[in-house]
């Protein structure tokens, strides 16, 4: 029998490299006659340039380089760059600045302390402009003009409208006025940041022969060399984005950023290596925070509880530039439709321009905030009709082989399965009822437990739209894996060393992963649509697959039996139920004689979406999206004190379906660093921005949980497909759409605590009210 | 780390000298200025960048090293004030190229994402168990409490601490 090694307990393969600190970072970085770079930014909200004087920076000894926007005048680029949306952002501010923090100039300088003296000796002429923060106000027709945009199919009179995405279908009227109960409620949940430990950080050399080398703390090696050829405007071929280690990223390293373009232009003028690492302080105030939105979420049901139709406005502030807003708004939908039966839509989402820093997806990006809004109401309905959480979503929760309002079959959905399995494994009706029952008692600490539930896309077209992978064997037997897959942190190179080892029948000892370099590996969709184990996986799992082919037809001869009848373990090709046997060292060198010095290289590829031409609509939700849905449910348990405010959140409960799961300990850690995400969020976390200028930019002020805010987590998985041998496999995608039900679920276990909601996220109780009351 | 403007500079760096610090064991002469922190000698002057600078306030626990075998916050302590102690970084952790059971129960228990933080940790960890061989789960809880880490939410981290603790 074959040893299976997908599904196992398989401790991560970067893990000595980690531990002792040989992992290297790019802020690790070290280079003979690296300079440093430093950012110039824009103390103003919105303002023209009028001039910028850089000779005394230049005449500084040991000040090499200072660009400004006169050395990339025009240059833009954008998450999104479609014909509806072109890229809106320059690479460094020409004319105008948008935002306080936005790129004006970059200088590049024998050592910190000169650059940043550089920078000072800049000296850059504004004439300000009125600008505008709240997303409302920049909606006015009256308010002042961030960009002159135009969206054709715009629904009201509104200005400052970056994007839009808007989605009906079914008889809306008629849901709402047969609706038994409606329900209006505005959502808010509040700005969050990812708060990566790495800092950004870039690396550049541009060599002799003019090849640009970059390292950067990313999220996909390809997708940054895409964009810094386009704006460079060299070939992409000669664009060398080498691995680097990331230390976190959850969406905020993906677009382009301003300094992974001054670094890179910084190097070419000089010639010499250039580095630029930000600052905390410079991360918390004008990078990329997560999108923030406001829902207004209108809801008809019958009196059962069975949703009719919902009528859904959201609002997103993207900050000065498009940033992913006009994704989010289009995602917003997608996690609106994905877990309930939703029979009518009437959908807008807004995508505003105000003058406030741009911003980023961030792990599930627009999920938590829908499904927040969505789970917290549906408790509210629940309430209302007098229905328990569990069987409200009993009744609305899709069942598998469903069909998405666009298309998309949900398959072997296990919703039903994780909310039975999530409920009975907590005793969550009993705690739920008791907890209630105890709302109005004298103690000033209530428990509360609660019920979130949710769905996440794996995977769908976005440049680059597949992977590909290579497998080539040693002339020991053992095997170099090439794949352009990035490790940030998920063990991507683990579990796809687990697939060839599963293929081959190798140890993970015998596989050495060669990742994330784009001269060296193949392309690779990256590790940021939740596609990688999918897309990456197949595409690996076939170039092994191969490999391994080939190398049984050299066995096959050796062993006078053919292909079918041999079987992989431990190094050798057997004859399977016999003793009889060559290993692979002798099976490879076998091959190299017979076939012209052919060394045995697999090869593999796969594309996320395979009958789509393109990825969905942003503009109106239409397409296909993915070809693989995750759910889960999931449960909280909290405890707050009403004297201080407190809110604890004990215990994290997931039932998910993810398909199966390639590595259990590396699922649950991506499920325990959700939960712990979804916590900070419930309880704390909130970025304070006025005018333009963040008030709370260190890890201290933000308060991102400590070691004593760790949330008990449980898991149960529920397996709804396979691992087999010569198939693609499907699974699903675990690393962003657990930040949602619990986030759901803790905001209603407050309410089963307190008895009131928080439609606010930090969720704020008034300490005292309880007694005082 | 942070820097004041152009004309304070003058007055911060102070005059260059060469100092004497123990790191891992091993004696080294390295040139630095006052305001030199040890953090930026162990990672610049030293080429030990396990060590991480991840804030560079003091609030992260990155750049956590030991000191006499106290966990210290190397970011926020000025290379000339670590003269005449003995400096242990994570690469002093495995110095014979055999990880220690705590490194080692960090990879199998899952402890490890990113990796950014886990010197840091591992340094607090190993500090914790030298003095307190037995330590329950808010002792564990407390000696990470400088120490931040986004990716794992802290759970697979204090179970690999535990589960060595119950070795011992």
């Amino acid at each position: 029998m074959m040893e299976t090694i997908i599904g196992k307990r398989v401790p991560r393969i970067d893990g000595p490299a980690k531990v002792t600190g040989e992992a290297k970072y790019t802020v690790d970085i070290q280079m003979p006659g690296m300079l440093c770079a430093k950012i110039l930014r824009s103390p103003f909200p919105h303002a023209r340039i009028l001039n910028i004087d850089t000779t005394k920076a230049s005449r500084i000894p040991g000040v090499k380089a200072v660009i400004t926007g006169r050395d990339a005048w025009g240059v833009c680029h954008g998450f999104v760059e479609t014909p509806r949306y072109p890229a809106d952002q320059y690479v460094l501010a020409n004319d105008r600045v948008r935002y306080i923090g936005e790129e004006v100039a970059a200088v590049a300088a024998v050592d910190e302390d000169t650059a940043m003296e550089a920078l000072n000796a800049i000296d850059v002429s504004y004439e300000e402009l009125p600008a505008v923060f709240d997303l409302f106000e920049a909606m006015k027709p009256g308010a002042p003009e961030i960009h002159p945009v135009e969206i054709p199919d715009l629904i009201g009179d509104f200005r400052n409208i970056g994007g839009q995405c808007a989605n009906s279908y079914g008889d809306i009227e008629a849901a709402f006025s047969r609706a038994y109960l409606v329900r209006k409620d505005r959502f808010e949940p509040e700005l969050r940041t990812h708060c990566y430990l790495e800092p950004q950080a870039t690396v550049a050399h541009y060599d002799a022969a003019g090849i640009l080398h970059v390292w950067t703390s990313g999220m996909g090696t390809f997708r940054k060399r895409m964009h810094l050829s386009r704006t460079l405007n060299i070939p992409a071929s000669r664009v060398h984005v080498h691995k680097s280690w990331v230390g976190g990223a959850f969406g905020g390293k993906i677009d382009l950023f301003s300094h992974e373009f001054c670094t890179s232009l910084l190097s070419m003028k000089t010639g010499k290596p250039v580095r630029y690492s930000a600052e905390r302080e410079e991360i918390f105030s004008y990078f990329r925070h997560s999108q923030n939105m406001i829902v207004d979420l209108e809801t008809a049901v019958d009196r059962e509880g069975i949703l009719l139709g919902q009528r859904v406005r959201c609002y997103n502030d993207c900050g000065a530039y498009r940033g992913s807003g006009v994704v989010l708004i289009f995602t917003t939908w997608g996690y609106l439709v994905l877990p309930y039966r939703m029979p009518a839509l009437d959908y807008i989402g807004y995508s505003v321009y105000t003058n406030n820093p741009v911003r980023a997806p961030q792990r599930g990006h627009a999920a938590p905030k829908i499904r927040f809004a969505g789970e917290t109401q549906m408790d509210m309905i629940a309430s209302d009709l007098g229905i328990d959480p569990l069987t409200i979503r009993l009744r609305n929760a899709r069942r598998p082989g469903e069909t998405l309002p666009n298309g998309d079959n949900i398959r072997k959905a296990g919703l039903i399965e994780c909310i039975l399995q999530a409920a009975e494994k907590t005793d969550f009706a009993r705690k739920y009822e008791e907890n209630r029952a105890l709302q109005k008692a004298a103690t000033h600490i209530k428990r509360g437990i609660g019920m979130g539930a949710s769905g996440y896309f794996t995977g769908t077209l976005i440049y680059p739209n597949n992977s590909a992978a290579m497998v080539k064997f040693n002339d020991d037997g053992t095997v170099h894996l090439l794949t352009g897959a990035l490790d940030i942190g998920q063990g991507a190179e683990t579990i796809l060393a687990q697939i060839v080892a599963q293929e081959l029948g190798l140890g993970m000892e015998d596989i050495q992963v060669v990742s994330g370099d784009t001269d060296a590996t193949p392309v690779d969709i990256g590790s940021w649509i939740s596609g990688l184990t999918l897309v990456t996986g197949n595409a690996v799992k076939k170039a092994a697959e191969d490999a391994r082919r080939v190398l049984l037809a050299s066995a096959s001869e050796a062993l006078q039996a053919a292909p079918e009848d041999l079987e992989v373990r431990s190094r050798r090709v057997f004859v399977k139920g016999t003793d009889r046997s060559i290993s692979f060292a002798q099976a490879v060198s076998r091959h190299i004689r017979d076939n012209d010095g052919d060394p045995i290289v697999g090869r593999g590829y796969s594309r996320a979406l395979k009958e789509a031409e393109f990825g969905p609509s942003l503009k109106n939700a239409k397409g296909t999206w993915s070809e693989s849905y995750a759910f889960d449910a999931q449960i909280a348990e909290v405890e707050v004190d009403t004297r201080t405010g407190q809110i604890r959140i004990t215990k994290a409960f997931t039932a998910h379906d993810c398909g199966f799961p390639i590595n259990p300990l590396l699922v649950e850690g991506q499920i325990d660093g959700q939960a712990s995400m979804a916590a900070g969020q419930a309880a704390a976390e909130e970025i304070t921005v006025k005018e333009g200028v963040t008030l709370n930019p260190s890890f201290l002020d933000y308060k991102l949980p400590t070691a004593h805010e760790m949330v008990e987590a449980q898991y149960i998985d529920v397996i709804t497909e396979a691992y087999e041998k010569d198939r693609e496999f499907v699974t699903k995608e675990v690393g962003e759409g657990y930040v949602s039900g619990i986030l759901g679920a803790i905001s209603n276990a407050v309410a089963n605590a307190t008895g009131k909601w928080s439609t606010k996220l930090p969720i704020k109780i008034m300490p005292g009210k309880e007694e005082e009351e | 780390m942070k820097r004041g403007s152009a004309k304070t500079l003058e007055k911060e760096k102070g005059s260059e000298k060469i100092i004497a610090l123990t790191v891992n064991g091993e004696d080294h002469l390295v040139p630095v200025e006052d305001r030199d922190t040890l953090l930026d000698v162990l990672r610049n002057r030293l080429s030990l960048t396990g060590a991480k600078e991840g804030c560079g306030t003091g609030e992260c626990g990155s750049c956590t090293v030991l000191v006499d075998g106290k966990p210290v916050l190397a970011c926020l302590t000025l290379a000339v004030g670590a003269v005449g102690k003995e400096i242990t970084t994570i690469e002093g952790i495995a110095a014979s190229g055999k990880l220690s059971p705590l490194q080692k129960a960090f990879i199998d228990h899952g402890a490890v994402q990113c990796g950014f933080c886990s010197s840091g940790m591992i340094l607090s960890a190993t500090a914790l168990l030298s003095d307190n061989a037995k330590p329950s789960r808010q002792d564990i809880q407390k000696a990470l409490e400088g120490n931040l880490c986004r990716c794992t939410g802290y759970n697979k981290i204090i179970e690999a601490i535990e589960s060595v603790k119950d070795k011992k």
